[in-house]
């Protein structure tokens, strides 16, 4: 097991070291923060003198060069943007908030997708089945900004229950959280549905039912158990989609301020410092949330072999 | 039972080491975060109240905030602020946040009139290149130092080094300083380069710092200012506050506290001042007026403007221009467009309170006959004008070039209207080897003063200019080194005069600068569109 784990953080590493270089080159073939960075009217000179004191008319390989080796001591530069921040101090000051609201958006999502999934497995067909699994559909289809900007206006503008923007979270993230929610309990109940109708029509459930287990045993302890797989899979993908693309629209819809929102507005401003410390840290998460799940198969289901 | 129970266990705890490596990371994340002090999201968090009314939602984030003290604002920007550091960024939220903090040697009145501030009367010449200062006595910084000749030598010369090192954005407000010498502790001579009309009203930009804050190249994380408000904790992304200065000079503010907070979506600022839990917001709509308790309205610096190719193309001919001006109603683009927010612009990029104001200039009336007749005249009925805008930078942008578009097709041409990215804009405004046939800008009259718009509009060495007027270019090198006021106002004028005869640009609006206000707070906004507490009072 821990060799597994030392392999999977070398790839992990090249994985992380390819998505740097592929990040570094297209920032700096498109853009140019100087634009963003000094009034419309300041002159041609002051532009490229500003370019100069950044290193930005040096060729390619050369910041390439220089970029690599302050990496080697966790030196990312400094944003332009956030005028003279080192970029990853910016990334941890806005990180977390992008962590509380993937953590309760998926606890949402999970704590909404196994009961759906286990009550609409129960009759396949029934009305119950049909109905959450078109809502399941409904939920799974809808684009995240669209179905924001619902909650919005019915509980923030409306019902004015929750609000938006920086605060509590029990005011201003439960409404973000759930928008990250929705879409993907559409997608985990299906799955739990599946898997566990697959599991109800197995040899074993059959001979549990004949001695005579509860209906309650069989679900909840054999049938769960060997749906638990393919849930923990998609729910890994859910955690990075929401992680790395889902939070910057949840984010600037309900102005939640999280690395989301601010990889939008590093995008905006074409800090290139900025955007690098984001794909990074966040390439950084994802790695080790693959490697999380690999484990979290093997401790589901121990004949699982890590190789 | 046990097996069951070991199973869903499991599940749950794989979860769970999910979930608390996410909070160990934010945990650890927080701890970075507060630059310094960090406690509104502190005391936002254990406020704690339930979400289930709408008013204890609303009262969560007014409360939370603001702490004990009634008298205290809540303020919605747009952005937040890019540094707090007062020489370094070109930023409306910085300065929105940091003119309560620092002050300048000269202040203006909410009219526009410079009036003594740091400085007890506005300066006299030396020489053609000096200027003295005498400062008020009795002024502290929130620190504790004395305010005196070194702390405004030591501020400028700052200013001056960041130009040096080109790390400051200000170097277009500030590039024309050359030193500054402390005559006594109390009196200040300030150098410039060459003589310079514009050094009074500089002197209204430039924020003081302390000494030894000027030694340094960032002093974002310490702002320390003579101002009346002093700086007490930011959470960045959420919220900067501040408090009273209860040692300020001068009158002492009605306001106990402000909260800053950042919002970019104009209809969730609307919401925010809705339900109480901001008291002022910017940028808001015309068309949204009605949608808070209150709106207040100023002429604003933002002049949108079309700048015409005068060297070749369509709009080399001056009738073409003079046609292009004709055709379009811009009473109605003010009344549909802009519900009234704006202004129309009397054919000139200034407006009636800005030195160099010609009222002999009338806008160009709407006459889409005669706009036909010319274009005829001119043999280019027909032909394709390209204009190259933009949408979303300022308001209303994209619906005012739209509108201009269709007045130009009814008078007869065939409009290639090019509404880029913001960034592809960019790339077109700096641009000085190519030029569209028509180019749209907005123009700001930063320092309240005619000199930007005519160095980068007007004059043919300029960024966006349209024509090679070598004697109009001539003049406004003249006009920004005039040292005497009355003389400075009739080269503006003159050259106002001349941009218009022969119809450089399209002159459209003066857009306003509107603020919603929640029923609390009286306040008039000021021209120069400062945000400034000190002038504000709440109720309740």
């Amino acid at each position: 097991m821990g060799r597994y784990i030392a392999r999977r953080l070398v790839q992990g590493l090249v994985v992380i070291l390819g998505v740097s270089i592929f990040v570094f080159v297209i920032t700096r073939v498109v853009g140019d923060p100087v634009k963003f960075m000094l009034p419309l009217s300041a002159s041609a000179e002051e532009r490229d003198a500003r370019r100069e004191v950044l290193g930005l008319n040096d060729s390619i390989p050369i910041q390439f060069g220089r970029f690599a080796g302050d990496l080697a001591h966790l030196d990312l530069g400094e944003s332009t943007y956030v005028r003279g921040e080192p970029a990853l101090d910016v990334v941890f000051d806005y990180l977390p908030r992008t962590i509380q609201l993937v953590a309760l958006g998926m606890l949402l999502a999970v704590v909404g997708s196994i009961p759906l999934g286990v009550l609409a497995s129960r009759k396949p067909g029934g009305l119950v089945d049909r109905v959450l699994t078109t809502l399941s559909l409904i939920g799974l289809s809808m684009p995240q900004f669209f179905l924001g900007y619902i909650l919005l206006i019915a509980f923030t503008v409306k019902l004015q229950w929750f609000e938006s923007g920086p605060g509590p979270w029990r005011t201003h993230l439960v409404l973000p959280a759930l928008c990250m929610a929705l879409p993907a309990i559409g997608r985990l109940a299906i799955v739990v549905r599946s898997a566990m109708i697959d599991e109800l029509n197995t040899q074993y459930v059959k001979v549990a039912r004949a001695k005579g287990l509860s209906q309650r045993r069989i679900l909840g302890v054999h049938a769960l158990r060997n749906a638990g797989i393919p849930y923990v899979t998609l729910l890994g993908w859910e955690m990075i989609r929401a992680l790395a693309g889902y939070s910057v629209v949840v984010e600037s819809v309900f102005n939640w301020p999280g690395l989301g929102f601010m990889a939008k507005t590093a995008i905006q401003h074409q800090d290139f410092y900025l955007i690098q410390a984001i794909v990074l840290v966040v390439a950084v998460i994802v790695v080790l949330l693959n490697i999380s799940i690999d484990i979290a198969y093997k401790a589901l289901d121990p004949r699982v072999k890590l190789s | 039972m046990r097996n069951g129970g070991s199973t869903l266990r499991k599940l749950t705890g794989v979860l769970g080491t999910l979930l608390a490596l996410s909070l160990v990371a934010a945990a650890c994340g927080g701890d970075d975060s507060s630059t310094s002090g960090g406690t509104a999201g502190t005391s936002a968090g254990t406020n704690g109240s339930s979400p289930t009314t709408e008013e204890s939602g609303a009262v969560g984030t007014t409360v939370a905030t603001t702490g004990e003290a009634a008298e205290s604002i809540s303020i919605v920007l747009g952005s937040e602020p890019t540094s707090l550091d007062p020489h370094l960024v070109d930023d409306g939220g910085e300065r929105a946040v940091n003119n309560n903090i620092y002050e300048t040697l000269l202040f203006r009145t909410a009219d526009g009139v410079l009036e003594p501030g740091l400085a007890v009367a506005l300066p006299t010449q030396v020489d053609e290149l000096t200027w003295e200062f005498s400062l008020r006595e009795g002024v502290t910084f929130h620190d504790g130092t004395p305010f005196d000749s070194a702390a405004v030598v030591a501020s400028i010369e700052r200013m001056v080094r960041l130009i040096g090192a080109e790390t400051t954005d200000n170097a277009g407000y500030f590039s024309p300083l050359a030193r500054a010498e402390a005559v006594d502790p109390m009196t200040v001579r300030v150098l410039t380069s060459a003589p310079d009309g514009l050094l009074p009203s500089r002197m209204n930009w430039l924020r003081i710092v302390s000494a030894d804050a000027a030694a340094s190249d960032d002093i974002t994380d310490a702002p320390n200012g003579t101002g009346p408000y002093r700086f007490v904790s930011r959470e960045v992304g959420v919220a900067i506050e501040l408090e009273r200065n209860d040692a300020y000079w001068g009158a002492e503010p009605d306001v106990d506290a402000i909260t800053f907070g950042f919002v970019p979506e104009a209809g969730t600022r609307i919401a925010g001042v809705q339900s109480g839990a901001y008291d002022l917001m910017v940028n808001l709509s015309a068309n949204d007026r009605e949608a808070v308790p209150n709106a207040a309205q100023v002429a604003g610096i933002e002049h949108p403007i079309l700048i015409l190719n005068t060297v070749e193309g369509i709009t080399a001919d001056v009738k073409v221009r003079q046609a292009l001006n004709l055709a379009v109603d811009k009473q109605a683009i003010v009344d549909a467009i802009y519900g009234g927010g704006a202004t129309v612009d009397a054919g000139q990029v200034l407006s009636e309170t800005i030195l160099g104001f010609n009222d002999s200039l009338e806008a160009f009336p709407y006459d889409p006959d005669q706009a036909k007749q010319l274009l005829e005249e001119a043999g280019v009925a027909g032909q394709t004008i390209q204009i190259i805008g933009e949408s979303g930078r300022w308001v209303n942008d994209g619906d005012l070039l739209e509108a201009v578009a269709s007045y130009w097709t009814a008078a007869g041409l065939q409009v290639d209207l090019q509404i880029l990215e913001f960034s592809e804009w960019l790339d077109v405004f700096f641009d000085t080897e190519s030029q569209p046939d028509v180019l749209f800008v907005s123009t700001s009259l930063d320092l309240l003063d005619p000199d930007k718009a005519a160095t980068s509009i007007h004059s043919m060495n300029g960024l966006a200019s349209g024509n090679d007027d070598a004697e109009l270019a001539a003049m406004i090198d003249e006009a920004r080194s005039e040292l005497d006021a009355n003389r400075r106002d009739e080269l503006y004028q003159q050259i106002m005069a001349s941009a218009n005869e022969k119809a450089y640009f399209v002159w459209l609006v003066n857009t306003a600068d509107i603020y919603g206000l929640g029923d609390r707070v009286t306040w008039t906004p000021r021209i120069d569109g400062l945000l400034l507490v000190k002038e504000m009072s709440v109720s309740g």
